[in-house]
């Protein structure tokens, strides 16, 4: 019907301009995660166009390329990832792992509000943590 | 038969386009990135399952709907494994998380038997 093919035209396009906004704001985006996210929602969207584009021409072959390219998608992102990280953690030192989050939210840039906390802080000399130290100075 | 076949369509190609607007406009105006992380993969899950069973009802039953169906299920695997990933380089590299709350930070320093020693030792300057 027609109808539906002029919705699917309509689609595309918006789909389009979305692509472009998400183009431009993993440019202007500060730091690489953020490009990161953005081209992750790129191959998402690119993925519904081809999906999109093959009902529109009534193509079935692109539904392959649909599904080929969520693949790379997926493999470009946890690409870019591992090898952003590796080559940040190698120039800082750090064995690459769960103790590299945890070395990096010990030694965040200090703010000047305290630290949130909605418990009771247990004993103090069973934590070593400077943060937790830091939290039983500023009360006492 | 025709015509609801055709507003269901419809009303789930709208559904799914307005997903990926607020998705985009989550990515654009949120001011963190694991916030931005959020945002980006509720338009990976809800907005492409909208559209692809869209396009799946309209399709009818053949191969090209099963191959739909097989990005779907894929894509619905492969996005958390992506939001997680990139949260992981996030905690890992930003040295500016801001005012996070962190789960169970301070009971695995101390005596947890998988990781915290050699970690305790390498890491602690």
């Amino acid at each position: 019907m027609d109808t539906y093919r002029t919705f699917l035209l309509g689609s595309m396009v918006f789909i389009a301009i979305l692509i472009i906004i998400a183009v431009i704001r993993s440019a202007i985006g500060p730091t690489m995660t953020d490009r990161i996210i953005c081209v992750n929602m790129i191959g998402t969207m690119t993925i519904v166009e081809i999906a999109m584009l093959s009902i529109y021409k009534d193509e079935d072959y692109l539904v392959d390329v649909c599904l080929i390219y969520a693949m790379i998608s997926f493999l470009s992102v946890v690409i870019l990832t591992k090898i952003y990280t590796g080559v940040y953690l190698e120039k800082k030192g750090i064995k690459s792992g769960p103790g590299a989050i945890r070395h990096n939210l010990r030694h965040q840039v200090s703010t000047d509000k305290p630290p949130v906390s909605h418990d009771e802080p247990r004993s103090a000399d069973a934590t070593p943590g400077e943060a937790k130290a830091a939290e039983t100075g500023t009360k006492d | 038969m025709n015509l609801i076949k055709l507003i269901i369509c419809i009303f789930l190609l709208l559904a799914g386009l307005f997903t990926y607007l607020s998705a985009t406009l989550g990515v654009g105006r949120f001011n963190k990135a694991m916030s931005r992380i959020h945002a980006s993969a509720m338009g990976d899950t809800l907005g492409l399952f909208c559209i692809l069973l869209s396009l799946i009802i309209w399709k009818g039953p053949g191969l090209a709907s099963l191959k739909m169906a097989v990005v779907l299920i894929f894509f619905w695997f492969a996005s958390p494994v992506c939001s997680h990933i990139i949260a992981q380089t996030e905690a890992s590299t930003n040295e500016d998380l801001g005012d996070l709350e962190v789960l169970g930070l301070d009971d695995e320093t101390d005596s947890d038997g998988e990781f915290a020693p050699d970690d305790e030792k390498r890491y602690d300057s």
